[in-house]
């Protein structure tokens, strides 16, 4: 049944493609053709892994109006980039931290496609800025409709910012946010496959299988979006779609080791139908490419040289690995058509495996077979940075970002003259959330355990403190510190927050999530240089050559906030409302009793109970006669004095409570 | 005060947004029923499926509504007419045995999860508030269609719900619950609103029965998987994925539909004779006083399934109509979003003030301050001593020269007084 | 002679006091007072003033980040302060010390406030003929008593020593009230103006110091000496000697009329001093909103309670709980109870103006949105200016006892819910409570006592009166 399907699309999928043809054929100017490339990268790791990145571009031209016919290019995605003026965009779904110890921080795969687990999602809008707020809402809501996420959370403005240095093409516009929490799994996939031409039916695609990738121990699935200006004029500026997919994944050992002695120090020998349970069986017709690429990077290479000079039988044909695959260290399945090298010595090498059309009688299942076992590192970032919290309870705390110095530092001085002193630039982004009280006046920094004054080693810093209930905090910090250094710590203080009921999630004792700091090093380049750039290259090969500054990402912290009792409000306003009850009753009781005048009266009563009525008489004349009788009757005079404040008070009262009820309600 | 009145201008803004959704809703509406003459004819089918409880040992229950989406995808209801709400991760839990996969069988032959899954709400999203949005249709303006039931008077909605629940109440996430009263004034407004012709609710939670017991609008049809008292248990454990994986009612509800295809017409009440109180272990309830047909002639397709009823009519113009109406409908949206986003850009502005650092909108205030000051002293000097304190230690030592200064002013105006 | 070993032996304990706070100084960090929520609210806390500081040197609004709250004098005056270290000194050194003289000096101004009462107290009892009240009136100097009850509060010692900025707000209310019980129009001004432009509340102390500077400073209810003086006017007539009128004209004079010139003063000197302060503010904040942003963050922060973190009083936990659409009333509510009770207590207790004011200052640090123990500190040291009149009030066991349970026990369940996590919120709610309770019956007692005193002499007068006519 699901063969049949798969035919049937296939077919459809000709008739589209000579449709295609036809009308390219038709219109026949050069820029006005989508363009769509696909590729996978396999790369064995050092800790018995293995990543494949695949890579899917797709490039259309940008045209003003709505209804324009999309061949290949998503119409979808087009439709965002026109409705909210995208000059660029990234998201990503990430499960799992990528491991900057074992699979390395240098190269450009780490600095693109290491992410921080949850969904981190940048745009760069061209509208002006007090539209850009309002652009970057309607895009999340977008956004979670099309990829089936709650993107829609970073609407809100305390879960967005703007930082200004750490991506490049900040341009004022640019929004940043991250939702560290968010679950990634099939229905994020689902959707981001369907953008491709042909989803998961045929070409590289096919090989997705969804248990194998979310078994993986790392995968990253990211959106990049640009605009390419191929010429002078912006009318003819390409949108360029880059998708790719980065998957960590343990294949599960052949049985083709000979000697169980060494099988454990051995590399495991895997193939593609090890790793993801599927052969590639044919391309995606549509693709303009489709290439599968094999890279061993540079420490193995030099391990296998090594190991080739070392055994003598390979002595005579010297060192070349580009005699494909029949080098000491592994064998490939299939000969690779074309093989790649970096110019600089001891260089990592690309074996290419263009994919052929489909016919049924051949699928391609490239594997690798170890012989010896091989032990290398790879390529680390330039200062190995991790973050953890300090302090203990629910008070206050402190965030301590510790970056580690690695060979490659050692590298970098080691290129430089001692004499005069080298400097390297780091960029630390770090945005905290607004219920993480930061102080700002408390940053710290220890340079090889030594308390620094920051000006020496700051050169610049953007903070944007948090407002409460409106925005998140943000730091960036450009830092200049020495080749030799070992070791940098930075450090500030925080309190922590306390927030309304109803601002705590269903899990409110799980804690909250300080998304993950970005470190960048522009003064490293990620990139490669391979030594013919004369052949056509490939979206991928670009990518992996093109100057990147290192970026990588710490990771996120879990803040444990006290939470108030949620089964309490109703108590807690009856008796607070009842303190406040007793004391505005019994003090408004207290000053209006009147013990003294109750005695006078009886007294007075007792004194003169006959004469009642001349009392009366008494009382009348005096009100006549005005105060001239008080000293004859001091009591009734004095009471009678005495009311007129009580009424009045009483009055005031009704009245300034009637006047503040109608001034409030 | 002042925030006060910013609290209020922003809900007057809400208000203004829904009430602007909510017109149109009865714009179209109300083209819709002049644009057609049939306006009760059955057009479409939905579904709105329901897990409303969070936590890995709560598995159950996403597999239950799993379960059901599996069926009514099966059965032909095509994936933008399904809102999918579930409140926890459980595919690609850290838990979980077996990644993206959900199994509703201790013999994993279905993995329910599939290939190509659209949850529509998930996680924190799943709370009363958006429930009931969806239902009757009051969103903002910013939400895509995807997460919108955009059925009309002529649909039939299947609403399925999961969950722990009680007496006239059901929990979401363990932290709030909806009525039986929200339920039914959601129906009830569902009903005003024309959003459906027939609703079939149905709920498998202890004491289902109970949250029915407001309901009044017609049309709607109730199927409960335990009487009030009762408890509604799971069916079995898996002890590979280590928790219970189905509950019974809606075990046997799939026992049921697993013998159905597309085509074949067994009727509701064929589906309620087929719960065994035995094997249930609580009596499945329905309410069937507010349902107006008879049971033994409505198919189950005709909630579980898209199956339309094909008329012949002589005019045959009827059906675009219904396309354009859709048509109109997206345009609708699109100028509510515009509209959203002039009034967003409004909202908006002073959030992006923080970004820059210093705004215009500071420098009116400083005008006014100054208008202020010359109000209370001479404007001469106050203009003159802006202009020679300019930058900010000027300014610190200007301000502590007029503390120290305060002092022998003090002392000079006491002696005055003496 | 003795009245200098008096003096003396004052000046020693004032000394024991300083010495005292400064040896807490010294130790710092072994207490940690400085971040306790009884002492630091966001509205006293130094920390926050310094990061305010801090965001203002580097050209940013202090305002921004929601952090400082206070006025920008404070700024001007104690960030310069935060910042500069002495080696080997602990950090806030100079902060903690210039607490310190503030103290001190309230205490000075408290204990001079206190023996201006007494004196014109006596003397207005004497005129009343009732002598024996006065002699006893005198035997408790009532001046020094508050003054050292004030120096010797922990609530004080704490408040300073965990440098919160209620020292010199209760600083600049004493001095107000010091002013116009020495009747010195321009120094009442300057306290008021400067103690409403700090902390907002103490603006309800107008009425008072109005009242302190028309009639004088407390004495008995004004009828009486009426009485007494009509009474004269029948005998004088009735029997004519001499030395009857020279008596006679003293009490004449004794009789209080309003001083209209002196309110007029008073409240020109305010429209100055406030004046001064606002521009000072507006040249301060100049680049960053001016006022209106001035106003938006302190008197907004006070009356629109956004920050939840616990302190002593209530509100913090019931902002927390309340319903969202609720929060706007109950704010109303609460700052109305505080306006509610002013006309009143104005009416009954207007020949009391200093026993007003410490009713005022009392109510306002019950109700207020950010206590702190600084505001307990003020009030139970002015209570001690009322030492007599208030010798014969009811529960002061208990409530004594009450205090002193409650200032040990919120610690504990502080700990218990923030740091052990094995309480929960209700047990820390629970001690603010009873806390708030206490202060309630305090103050309710007082009221009733001092009440009861003036019927007490009410009683007396009238019945030397009635004897007298016979």
């Amino acid at each position: 049944m699901a063969l049949l399907s798969r035919k049937g699309t296939l077919f459809l999928l000709f008739l589209f493609s000579i449709f295609l043809l036809s009308a390219s054929a038709s219109n026949g100017s050069g820029e006005e053709e989508e363009e769509f490339w696909e590729e996978l990268l396999l790369k064995p790791l050092p800790d018995r892994k293995v990543l494949s990145h695949f890579h899917f571009q797709n490039e259309a031209p940008l045209s003003d109006s709505f209804a324009r016919h999309h061949h290949l290019f998503p119409k979808s995605i087009a439709q965002l980039v026109k409705k909210f003026h995208i000059k660029a965009m990234e998201l990503s779904f990430t499960q799992g931290r990528w491991n900057y110890e074992r699979w390395g921080g240098f190269d450009p795969i780490s600095s693109h496609n290491a992410k921080p687990p949850g969904v981190e999602l940048w745009a760069v809008f061209d509208v002006p800025p007090h539209q850009v707020d309002a652009s970057w809402k309607d895009l999340t809501h977008a956004l979670s409709g099309l990829f089936c996420a709650s993107i829609n959370f970073l609407e809100s403005s305390t879960t967005y910012s703007a930082p200004k240095w750490t991506f490049q093409s900040a341009l004022g516009s640019l929004r940043y946010g991250t939702l560290p929490r968010e679950a990634v799994c099939t229905e994020n996939l689902t959707p981001w496959l369907k953008l491709l031409p042909c989803r998961d039916k045929a070409g590289l695609s096919a090989l997705m299988d969804r248990p194998s990738i979310y078994k993986s121990f790392y995968h990253s699935q990211r959106l990049h979006l640009t605009q390419a200006k191929t010429g002078a004029d912006p009318k003819n500026s390409r949108v360029v779609l880059e998708q790719t997919l980065t998957v960590v994944l343990q294949p599960n050992i052949l049985t083709g080791g000979t000697n169980y002695v060494s099988e454990a120090k051995m590399q495991p020998s895997w193939s593609l139908s090890s790793i993801f349970g599927r052969k590639i069986n044919g391309r995606c017709v549509l693709a303009k490419s489709s290439n599968v690429y094999l890279q061993v990077e540079r420490g193995l290479v030099t391990q296998l040289e090594n190991l080739q000079s070392s055994t003598a039988t390979f002595a005579a044909n010297g060192t070349n690995l580009d005699d494909f695959g029949r080098n000491v260290g592994f064998e490939l399945s299939v000969n690779p058509d074309r093989v790649l090298k970096e110019v600089e010595k001891s260089s990592s090498i690309l074996y290419e495996y263009p994919i052929k059309v489909h016919k049924d009688s051949e699928q391609f299942d490239l594997g690798i077979t170890w012989k010896h076992p091989v032990i290398w590192s790879t390529p680390h970032v330039p200062l190995y940075a991790s973050r953890f919290l300090m302090g203990s309870g629910n008070e206050r705390g402190a965030i301590a970002i510790c970056m580690k110095s690695t060979e490659s530092t050692q590298e970098l001085v080691a290129a430089n003259y001692v004499d005069q002193r080298c400097n390297f630039q780091v960029n630390v982004l770090q945005i905290v959330p607004w219920y993480i009280k930061v102080y700002y006046h408390t940053l710290q920094l220890f340079v090889d355990e030594k308390p620094q004054i920051l000006t020496d080693f700051v050169e610049r810093m953007h903070v944007s403190p948090s407002e409460d209930k409106v925005s998140p905090g943000l730091m960036e910090l450009v830092l200049k510190l020495p080749c030799e250094v070992k070791s940098a710590v930075l450090n500030i203080e925080f309190d922590k927050g306390f927030l309304h009921i109803d601002e705590y999630p269903p899990d409110a004792n799980q804690g909250f999530d300080i998304p993950s700091a970005i470190i960048s090093f522009p003064d490293f380049n990620a990139g490669l240089q391979f030594s013919d750039n004369s052949l056509s290259k490939t979206p991928m090969l670009s990518k992996l050559q093109e100057r990147s500054p290192v970026i990588s990402y710490t990771e996120v912290l879990l803040v444990p906030l006290t939470t108030p009792d949620f089964s309490m409000p109703y108590n807690v306003i009856t008796i607070t409302c009842t303190v406040f009850a007793l004391y505005f009753g019994s003090l408004l009781n207290a000053l209006r009793r009147r013990v003294g005048e109750e005695e006078r009266r009886l007294n007075d009563k007792g004194g003169k109970k006959d004469a009642l009525l001349n009392r009366v008489l008494g009382k009348l004349s005096s009100k006549f006669r005005g105060r001239s009788s008080v000293s004859s009757q001091p009591s009734s005079s004095s009471s009678s004095s005495l009311i007129s404040p009580k009424l009045i008070l009483r009055v005031l009262l009704v009245a300034g409570i009637a006047v503040a009820w109608q001034y409030y309600s | 005060m002042e925030f006060c009145f910013l609290r209020i201008l922003k809900l007057t803004m809400k208000v203004l947004v829904m009430l602007l959704l909510f017109l149109g809703n009865i714009k179209n509406s109300t083209a819709y029923f002049s644009s057609s003459s049939e306006a009760t004819m059955h057009t479409n089918n939905w579904a709105v499926l329901v897990c409303t409880s969070r936590f890995w040992f709560n598995y159950r229950h996403m597999a239950n509504t799993l379960s059901l989406y599996r069926t009514v995808k099966r059965l032909g209801i095509p994936d933008e007419r399904i809102i999918l709400m579930l409140a926890d991760d459980m595919a690609c839990n850290a838990r979980n045995k077996y990644p993206a996969q959900v199994f509703n069988n201790e013999n994993h032959r279905l993995n329910l999860y599939g290939d190509n899954v659209e949850v529509d709400y998930r996680g924190y999203e799943v709370t009363v508030e958006n429930f009931l949005r969806v239902l009757t249709g009051r969103h903002e303006t910013a939400v895509p269609r995807s997460k919108r039931l955009l059925s009309d008077e002529g649909s039939h909605i299947l609403l399925y719900m999961t969950g722990h629940g009680g007496d006239e109440f059901l929990k979401f996430q363990d932290s709030e619950e909806l009525q039986s009263h929200d339920l039914a004034d959601a129906v009830k407004q569902m009903k005003e609103k024309g959003r459906f012709k027939e609703l079939l609710i149905m709920v498998d939670t202890c004491q289902a029965s109970t949250l029915f017991s407001q309901l009044q609008s017609p049309g709607v049809l109730a199927i409960g998987s335990s009487m009030k008292g009762e408890n509604s248990y799971s069916h079995h454990l898996d002890s590979d994925v280590g928790v219970s994986v189905v509950d019974r009612f809606t075990f046997y509800t799939l026992a049921f539909f697993e013998r159905l295809n597309i085509y074949d017409n067994a009727s509701l009440s064929s589906l309620f004779n087929s719960y065994n109180p035995n094997l249930l272990m609580s009596t499945a309830y329905y309410r069937r006083d507010l349902y107006q047909r008879h049971l033994e002639e409505v198919p189950v397709t005709n909630f579980f399934g898209s199956v339309m009823e094909t008329i012949h009519t002589d005019s045959a113009y009827t059906s675009l109509t219904n396309k354009n109406f859709g048509g109109a409908k997206t345009k609708t949206f699109l100028g509510q979003s515009f509209s959203s986003s002039d009034i967003n850009s409004v909202r908006n502005s002073d959030d992006e003030d923080q970004f820059n650092n210093l705004t215009a909108e500071e420098d009116q205030h400083d005008e006014a301050g100054q208008c202020i000051f010359c109000a209370m002293d001479s404007g001469h000097l106050w203009s003159f001593i802006l202009g020679n304190v300019s930058t900010h230690e000027s300014v610190d030592f200007f301000v502590c020269y007029g503390l120290v200064l305060m002092l022998p002013l003090l002392v000079f105006s006491t002696w005055l007084s003496l | 002679m003795t009245k200098k070993k008096k003096v003396q032996w004052f000046w020693m304990w004032v000394i024991g006091s300083v010495t005292l706070r400064l040896i807490l100084v010294y130790f710092p960090r072994n207490l940690n007072l400085s971040s306790r929520p009884e002492v630091s609210t966001p509205l006293t806390s130094l920390r926050r003033l310094a990061e305010g500081y801090w965001l203002k040197r580097s050209s940013m609004s202090p305002y921004a980040g929601s952090m400082y709250h206070g006025s920008p004098l404070l700024l001007a005056l104690l960030g310069p302060l935060t910042v500069t270290r002495i080696e080997g000194q602990p950090d806030q050194l100079l902060c903690s010390l210039v607490f310190v003289i503030a103290d001190v000096i309230s205490a000075t101004l408290i204990r001079a406030a206190g023996r201006s009462l007494q004196a014109a107290y006596s003397s207005s009892l004497k005129v009343l003929g009732l002598h024996q009240l006065s002699e006893t009136s005198e035997v408790l100097p009532s001046g020094d008593f508050a003054a050292l009850v004030y120096l010797w509060n922990p609530f004080t010692i704490i408040a300073c020593v965990g440098l919160s900025t209620s020292a010199i707000e209760n600083l600049v209310v004493v001095l107000s009230l010091y002013g116009a019980c020495k009747r010195l129009a321009s120094l009442a001004a300057f306290g008021w103006v400067l103690a409403t432009h700090l902390s907002f509340y103490p603006s309800i102390l107008i009425i008072p110091v109005i009242l302190l500077l028309g009639y004088g400073p407390d004495a008995p209810p004004r009828k009486l000496f009426q009485r007494r003086i009509k009474l004269e006017v029948g005998n004088s007539s009735s029997i004519g000697s001499d030395h009857l009128k020279e008596e006679l004209k003293d009490q004449s004079s004794m009789l209080k009329v309003f001083a209209w010139r002196l309110v007029v003063h008073f409240l020109i000197w305010i429209l100055l001093w406030s004046s001064y302060v606002l521009v000072l503010c507006g040249i301060y904040l100049q680049k960053h909103g001016g006022l209106q942003e001035l106003y938006r963050r302190t008197y907004g922060f006070i009356l629109t309670i956004p920050d939840l973190s616990p302190n002593i009083g209530v509100l913090w936990y019931f902002f927390a709980e309340v319903f969202d659409f609720f929060r706007s009333f109950f704010l109303m509510v609460f700052h109305g109870n505080i306006l509610l009770m002013i006309m009143p207590l104005a009416l009954r207790l207007n020949h009391r103006p200093c026993f007003l004011a410490f009713v005022y200052i009392m109510i306002s640090s019950l109700l207020k949105s950010y206590p702190s123990v600084g505001d307990s500190a003020l009030y139970l040291g002015l209570l001690g200016l009322f030492s007599y009149e208030l010798k014969d009030i009811r529960f002061s066991f208990l409530l004594f006892a009450g205090y002193v349970g409650v200032s040990l026990l919120s610690p504990v369940m502080h700990n218990l819910w923030i740091w052990r996590g094995t309480g929960n919120a209700n047990f820390y709610y629970a001690t603010a409570i009873a806390y708030a309770l206490f202060q309630v019956a305090l103050v309710i007692e007082c009221v009733n006592c001092m009440l009861n005193h003036d019927r007490m002499v009410t009683k007396l007068t009238t019945t030397k009166l009635k004897d007298a006519k016979s």
